[in-house]
């Protein structure tokens, strides 16, 4: 009975309207990157069928060939006209990104069966449309490539078959292979079909662990400078109950927050896989095993869950050895800490194939182990995917035994840790608490 | 008479070789105010949370109601309640929530938990007040809910440290009033201050702390009277001497 006290009285704390608050506001926020990102998508692949061209060569070859591009069902040409050099100018003027320029003499080379030269130029606003104009300049080359060609061949008389055969000489048939799965399908559409993903989840994955360090945190220092905390140790309730409520009450809202977040990036994939990309490259994903089956997210959830444990047991220990609330901010560096490196290493980099120093660094750090379940999963790679489970649950028995000791010591009141006078705050204090007393 | 509170040569060594009370020996009685006092750092706070269970002795017992704070601490806070000094209450919570919630911690049956809290709100006067978040409270409505809080489960021993500090005069007064009246009922309190001459007025007897050893114990009228002095605080200055 006094322990359902203490849990509902924590639950009430840490699920305050801030938190849950926060918790909807990620749902909506990842929703709407999610419909965001499909719009882009959208887009971009909207963008690629408009080509603008600027005819400055005006012969009846150049005609022809922007008639040639026109007639191909897949491109849609825009005719403008460009005076000058000063293409800032001159776009505003035509109300276009981009611009193909086909300068005078341009005939003549191609006649003269020389390479023939183009320009093109395109407006950049934003490095968002990074990728845009990657595709703006291919497509362009593309297009008039095709349009040379055509003109080419309708001058010459070359007949229809062997029209058509240079036309696409080859036709390229793209597979991708994941562990033992394969299907028809660019890696590079794969790629970025996931990069989204692999965008977010390290974010929220972050967030969510310093949101629970700092809540916990917030909840165990509080009351032991508050000294509700000394109040209540002295109250007809055992240590292990006050200790035990508020970390199960901490689990319970973490394991909402993951939920939340896992309900989240379901919705926001659902966006962009639904939005911007074909039902068959859905299926592709689906056959390479890269979309996360229900039994999937179980495992990343759980993945989750215990690096929240962790985070959850090292912080309440951090938390109740803060000597005032600046203090408990400091010690809140270790966490970031930990938090921080594999969030940007398995941003950047493939850990498991990474130069041992740096793979076996990242892995020692637990959290790692989280921010890569999800590619374990998928990648079906279910061996590093559990010994990281195994490694991240010892280390969580040896830190609520670490919590638990302290808490059921002396150790809670008269050991205390960063700022003042004893100067062991900072990044190392974790390693190096200053013991008052010996057991 | 009763003894609720023995304490047998209470020692506390926070390092090694350093005491902060060193065996320290009295006892309470039922019904009494028994109040420790002493400079800053004597090392009432360290004696007081020793007996609430919340540190360890380094050396010696202090048994309440019968009870070991060694070998028996669960049923030592089932007799006691504890007013830590400079204490604060659950910010987020109301007033009248913070008396339910410690009041159903205390309570041994359901139906004490209306008692305690009906109890502990007529206590500390607050009136409407309680139904306000304890975060806008000022620090001493805030000082008079926890004083309700510890008095209101009816404990064998009410174990206050610094009850007063901060308060204005009337707060003070009212809050002395309240324990004498709960004391004449046949409650015991041990107190800690600092302040001297208000503890002269409060207490049946008194304890001198300093330095971690406790100098002198007795009514402070016949400590007063020993030393041939005015008052409590003189008769502090002469035994600090002495010691
Ligand atoms: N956690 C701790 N670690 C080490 N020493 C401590 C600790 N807490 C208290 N002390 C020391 O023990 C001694 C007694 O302190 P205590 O808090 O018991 O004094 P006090 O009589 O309550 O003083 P005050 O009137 O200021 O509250 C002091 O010298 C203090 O520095
Ligand atoms: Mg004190």
């Amino acid at each position: 009975m006094k322990f359902s006290i203490l849990l509902k009285k924590e639950l009430k704390e840490m699920l305050s309207p801030t938190t849950i608050i926060t918790m909807l506001l990620m749902i909506i926020v990842l929703i709407l990157a999610g419909k965001a990102m499909s719009k882009a998508v959208g887009e971009i692949q909207e963008d690629a069928k408009t080509i603008t061209i600027c005819d400055q060569d005006q012969t009846d070859f150049t005609k022809a060939m922007i008639d040639a591009i026109d007639k191909d069902e897949n491109t849609e040409v825009k005719r403008v006209e460009i005076k000058s050099d000063d293409y800032s100018k001159e776009l505003d003027d035509v109300d276009c990104k981009n611009v193909i320029i086909i300068p005078k003499g341009f005939t003549e080379q191609v006649a003269q069966h020389k390479t023939a030269t183009v320009k093109f130029a395109q407006k950049m606003t934003s490095i968002a449309t990074f990728s845009n104009v990657n595709q703006g300049s291919k497509n362009a080359l593309t297009a008039l490539e095709k349009g040379i060609k055509y003109t080419i061949y309708a001058q010459s008389n070359l007949d229809q078959a062997t029209r058509d055969q240079l036309e696409q000489p080859i036709e390229l048939e793209e597979y991708t292979v994941v562990s033992d799965k394969q299907d028809q399908i660019a890696s590079s559409t794969v790629a970025s079909l996931m990069s989204s993903q692999s965008m977010f989840i390290p974010i929220v994955m972050f967030l969510l662990i310093m949101y629970t360090s700092q809540m916990i945190m917030n909840a165990i220092s509080t009351e032991k400078l508050d000294k509700t905390l000394e109040t209540l140790l002295s109250s007809p309730v055992s240590r292990l109950s006050v200790i035990s409520a508020k970390m199960i009450s901490a689990a319970i809202v973490a394991a909402l927050q993951a939920a939340a977040y896992m309900y989240g990036m379901n919705k926001m994939m659902d966006g962009i896989t639904g939005g911007a990309a074909s039902d068959q490259n859905v299926d592709a994903l689906k056959k390479l095993g890269l979309s996360l089956s229900a039994g999937d997210y179980v495992l990343v959830g759980i993945q989750m869950f215990l690096t929240i444990l962790i985070v959850l047991s090292i912080s309440i220990v951090l938390g109740a050895l803060a000597k005032d609330a600046k203090s408990a901010q400091t010690l809140q560096m270790p966490i970031m800490m930990l938090a921080m490196v594999p969030y940007f290493v398995t941003m950047f980099i493939d850990v498991k194939t990474a130069s041992p120093i740096i793979k076996y660094v990242t892995m020692i750090i637990p959290f790692t182990h989280s921010f890569i379940a999800n590619q374990n999963v998928m990648f079906g790679d279910y061996t590093t995917y559990f010994i990281g489970l195994a490694y991240q649950f010892v280390l969580l028995c040896v830190c609520m035994f670490l919590a638990l000791r302290i808490f059921m010591s002396d150790r809670i009141f008269t050991l205390t840790l960063g700022g003042g006078k004893k100067k062991s705050g900072g990044l190392f204090a974790k390693k190096k608490p200053s013991y008052d007393e010996e057991d | 008479m009763d003894v609720v509170l023995d304490v047998k040569g209470l020692s506390k060594q926070y390092k090694k070789g350093v005491y902060a009370s060193e065996d320290v020996t009295f006892q309470v009685h039922k019904g009494e105010i028994f109040a420790l006092i002493g400079p800053n750092g004597a090392g009432k706070t360290t004696t007081i949370r020793m007996i609430s269970t919340l540190l360890k002795a380094t050396e010696g017992d202090a048994v309440v109601d019968g009870h070991s704070i060694l070998t028996e601490p669960e049923k030592v806070r089932e007799c006691i309640t504890y007013l830590p000094d400079e204490a604060g209450a659950y910010k987020t919570m109301r007033g009248i929530e913070y008396l339910r919630f410690m009041a159903s911690i205390y309570a041994k049956q359901k139906s004490d938990i209306e008692e305690f809290v009906k109890r502990g709100s007529d206590i500390c006067e607050l009136g409407d007040r309680l139904n306000d978040k304890i975060s806008n409270y000022s620090r001493g409505m805030q000082r008079r809910l926890l004083l309700a809080r510890a008095i209101m489960s009816k404990p064998s021993l009410a174990i206050l440290d610094e009850p007063t500090s901060g308060l204005d005069i009337i707060n003070a007064l009212e809050i002395r009033r309240i324990i004498k009246k709960l004391a004449a009922d046949g409650m015991s309190f041990l107190l800690s201050s600092h302040n001297m001459l208000e503890i002269e007025y409060v207490s049946d007897r008194v304890g001198i702390i300093s330095k971690g050893h406790l100098l002198e114990v007795g009514p402070s009228r016949e400590l007063v009277a020993k030393y041939g002095v005015n008052n409590l605080e003189e008769v502090f200055e002469k035994v600090v001497t002495v010691h």
